[in-house]
């Protein structure tokens, strides 16, 4: 049996359908480099949108929200020794290839905040739209919600604010200091252990899960 | 779109502008050897008679989409370092709109003009000057009417983000809509010649 003979045109088509089929498995790779609208983040960097603080991150946690990926941007010596609790581990060199939607709310936080500042850049940059920074990273974790001090002479309005820290702080494993134990400086502190985790905050990764799968 | 040879260093400025210049002879070429030198070529597209326009484009929309999707899967081109213009959608609906209006009642875009005055014809001289006159009008405007041309900044966008598909969908349903589109542009040309 002979195939009908095809004009110039329908074998064109042809080929043309037969690189798009196998086009569907196509994966293009981007590569590392991109593109910057360095006028719209200098605009977020300004109006401060492109942060959160230890503490709004605290009530997340505690209030068990699931909708963000909290990235912990330390050594994974530092991460196992502690870390925030839902946090993911991973490295700096790591994070172009983590596993990361462009459509998730991303936390990003280091030992201070200039790591955490660099790889929102990055992200930013790849075009990950919702990536946020923990304010003073993990120190300010440490001073603000672990070891949480109030001033011998606070007003009543400090000291109200001071005992839901407390609270918070008790969930987390640490400890709220007053009067003249909040000058003792928080990093002689002994850290929470990570062996007795914090009650679950809910449908939110385990505590010490490392390198969570896509698909939340 | 520009190819990324000159963000990768491989040649400086003035190189460059030798490449755009052996390219756009290249271009040119084949746009007269096309009959895209023609004016009546190009406006028979808007009456339906002759749907050449329409075929051209569509088959370079998809040679270079197959180009890059390859390249860019063997992994010899940076997709990233493709050049894209950023979208402002309500913008570029009207720029289109312009542009398209002047397409019919000049009888050429900016390229095949300037390729038909190169082989003499005065229809195209004329054309020219006006592009000439527009650019220099769109200029003067340009503070009044800035806001709206920066509105509905979209960014560098593409399909597969915009529709949220995996990139080989849509290079697929490209393909199919231009193998069925020349189908179609082929049907309306029978019938339309038919009836004159």
């Amino acid at each position: 049996m002979r195939l009908p003979a095809l004009t110039l045109n329908q074998k064109l088509a042809v080929l043309a359908l037969a690189l798009g089929a196998l086009a569907l498995f196509a994966q293009p790779q981007r590569g590392p480099f991109v593109k910057l609208d360095a006028r719209e983040l200098a605009l977020v960097v300004e109006s401060e949108v492109d942060h959160v603080t230890a503490a709004e991150l605290a009530a997340w946690i505690v209030e068990g929200r699931a909708d963000y990926r909290l990235l912990d941007l330390r050594t994974e010596q530092d991460y196992a020794t502690y870390h925030v609790p839902t946090a993911e581990n991973v490295p700096l060199s790591g994070l172009t290839d983590y596993p990361l939607q462009r459509n998730e709310k991303i936390m990003l936080y280091s030992e201070g905040g200039i790591h955490s500042a660099q790889a929102w850049m990055l992200l930013r940059a790849q075009g990950y739209e919702a990536v946020y920074m923990v304010l003073g990273g993990l120190e300010s974790w440490k001073d603000e919600v672990l070891f949480p001090s109030l001033p011998a002479d606070a007003d009543a309005q400090a000291r109200a604010r001071f005992e839901r820290a407390a609270q918070v702080a008790k969930f987390f494993g640490g400890e709220a200091r007053l009067g003249s134990d909040a000058a003792a400086p928080a990093a002689g502190a002994e850290l929470p252990k990570l062996a007795a985790p914090p009650p679950s905050p809910g449908p939110a990764a385990p505590v010490a899960k490392k390198k969570k799968k896509e698909g939340c | 779109m520009m190819t990324p040879l000159f963000k990768y260093g491989m040649f400086g400025e003035e190189f460059s502008l030798l490449v755009a210049f052996v390219l756009g002879l290249g271009f040119g070429f084949c746009l007269e050897r096309a009959g895209f030198g023609s004016a009546r070529k190009l406006a028979a597209q808007f009456y339906l008679y002759d749907m050449s326009v329409f075929k051209v484009m569509f088959t370079a929309i998809v040679t270079a989409m197959l180009g890059v999707t390859y390249l860019g899967w063997i992994g010899w081109l940076d997709l990233g370092l493709v050049y894209l213009v950023p979208t402002h959608l309500g913008p570029q609906l009207v720029g289109g709109l312009v542009l398209g209006v002047g397409f019919v009642i000049g009888g050429y875009c900016p390229g095949t003009s300037v390729a038909s005055l190169a082989t003499g014809r005065i229809d195209a001289m004329v054309y020219a000057l006006g592009i000439f006159a527009g650019t220099f009008v769109y200029a003067e405007v340009y503070p009044a009417i800035k806001g709206f041309v920066n509105a509905d900044a979209m960014g560098q966008v593409t399909l597969p983000e915009v529709l949220g598909l995996p990139y080989g969908v849509v290079v697929f349903a490209v393909v199919a809509i231009a193998v069925v589109g020349f189908w179609g542009a082929t049907k309306i040309e029978r019938w339309v010649g038919s009836k004159s």
